[in-house]
């Protein structure tokens, strides 16, 4: 078969990645104190759903010649469910009070491991004054400032035992304040104009055995309004083809606060009816060419054609509506959205060694690619491409 | 890091859907399943990496194109995809790349 090629390999790779993730999962699995039997499962599970998901070719002929095998396993499994279920119900009371203790501390570690990364080489050089840190994603939004104010009213605020301050420069050259509590947990200062500060802790055990709590304290907002926590959105440039003009909306930056999407919302509903309203008085004919009320409203109503491509094929039905059709459907040009929302859409994901373009000319140059074309997987190491804009 | 790009693929969904169902059933807790994930990704990174050698190429009319977050994402039409052994000719594709350059950075989602 012309496609042997990517059939064989395919699937191969397929397994082998099965394998591998079943083998390093195994310690996991029996850290968290799951069965092997759990681990058969998904092994068995995954190759079912790959044949689910509409991956036929050669697994059909696999199965056909497991499916012996794979009848056998399943009976096996079934009966040692049954076993196994009289002895769950004991070890999962075991399993959510461990894991419901475990599940608050653990859902702080992952906001806190980039910090936990910026503070241990802090914690390592403790005797330094000064400690140069790689500018973590947590300043992103830092304005260089005094300390003053903003770090007397959190050296006020915090509990009892607080000693020595340590300053780290970062590479941005943003002063950060690392202070060592009693308790051996770290707080870090991130200074900012507006009066808002993070203190984050990182948990450490104590000689005893206890574990520092877990702390993420966020100190008042700001009086300017923006929340430097929260992202920058841009909203993206509107262009409004209004026959021979066109329009630019500016581009907004706004934090994503409900009252300025509402200002923006209606900054740009407010152009959108502007240009309507201007062309009104030009503009009176609005239901096809048939109607005789004046010549002058149809040369004019050809020039808008963009804007009033809604109405025209609302009046569709009326009369004279003939010459119209042809000028509104290449008019257009843009996709719905909603097309990219069927089944089989065929997705490469890959990663890109070096995209170029000239003019409309585009290049690709990609690598490490799974492909899915119509309903089928292929794999490459590299894909190189031609498409014009 | 590796890229958990790869989790929308075939492999990577019925992986996700083989999780999702262990976790109804209570066999696995959803951390764990995270665990398998990101486990997932390093493998499947590591297995592109170093087992697969074949190169593809394509032509087609590029439709749209989006570059953010330092990911390529191109809608192309009417594109065909030779490899050595096949033709493959699609009205419609979607190609979601990450930088290939430095596969280390990737942010948790």
């Amino acid at each position: 078969m012309a496609n042997s090629a990517n059939t064989n390999t395919v699937p191969k790779l397929y397994r082998s990645v099965i394998e591998d993730v079943i083998n390093d999962v195994r310690d996991i699995f029996l850290d968290d104190g799951v069965d092997e039997q759990v681990l058969m499962e998904l092994k068995t599970l995954l190759p079912r759903c790959l044949g689910i998901c509409g991956w036929h070719s050669l697994w059909e002929n696999k199965l056909m010649q497991s499916r012996a095998v794979d009848g056998f396993h399943s009976e096996e499994q079934q009966l040692l469910l049954q076993v196994q279920q009289q002895h769950q119900p004991q070890q999962q009371q075991h399993h959510h009070h461990h894991h419901h203790q475990q599940a608050q501390p653990q859902q702080t570690v992952p906001q806190q491991a980039q910090t936990q990364q910026v503070l241990i080489p802090a914690s390592q050089q403790a005797t330094a004054p000064q400690v140069i840190v790689p500018d973590s994603k947590l300043i992103q939004h830092m304005n260089a400032s005094n300390m003053s104010a903003a770090a007397t009213a959190a050296t006020l605020a915090l509990p009892a035992g607080v000693t020595p301050v340590q300053q780290i420069l970062t590479n941005s050259g943003q002063l950060l304040q690392v202070v060592r509590a009693a308790n051996g947990a770290q707080y870090i200062f991130q200074p900012q104009q507006s009066v808002v500060l993070q203190q984050q802790v990182i948990p450490q055990m104590q000689p005893g055995g206890v574990q520092a709590p877990v702390i993420q304290q966020v100190l008042a907002p700001l009086p300017g309004g923006i929340s430097p926590q929260t992202g920058v959105i841009i909203q993206p440039q509107q262009i409004l083809f209004t026959g021979n003009k066109t329009q630019v909306i500016p581009t907004t930056v706004a934090a994503p606060t409900p009252a300025q999407a509402q200002i923006t919302a209606t900054g740009q509903q407010q152009p959108q009816a502007q240009p309507a309203q201007t062309q009104a008085p030009l503009v009176l004919q609005v239901d096809g060419t048939g109607d005789t009320s004046s010549e002058e409203d149809e040369d004019e109503e050809e020039d808008y054609d963009d804007d009033e491509e809604e109405d025209k094929e609302k009046d569709g039905a009326e009369d004279g509506q003939v010459e119209e059709e042809p000028l509104n459907s290449e008019d257009d040009v843009s996709d719905e959205e909603g097309q990219e929302l069927f089944d089989t859409e065929n997705v490469v994901v890959c990663q890109y060694d070096k995209i170029h373009r000239s003019k409309n000319k585009w290049k690709f140059h990609l690598k490490d690619g799974i492909m899915n074309l119509n309903g089928r997987d292929y794999i490459f190491s590299k894909a190189i491409g031609d498409a014009e804009w | 890091m590796a890229y958990q790009l790869y989790r929308n693929t075939t492999l990577g969904n019925s992986l996700q859907e083989s999780l999702d169902e262990l976790i109804q059933s209570q066999q696995i807790t959803p951390q764990l399943a995270l665990q398998v994930l990101l486990q997932f990704d390093k493998a499947i990174n590591a297995a592109l990496a170093q087992r697969v050698r074949n190169r593809v190429n394509f032509r087609g009319s590029l439709n749209t194109y989006r570059f953010c977050d330092n990911v390529w994402t191109f809608v192309l039409n009417y594109v065909e995809f030779r490899e050595v052994t096949e033709l493959i000719k699609v009205d419609k594709v979607k190609i979601v790349a990450c930088d290939g350059k430095n596969t280390g950075s990737n942010t948790t989602e």
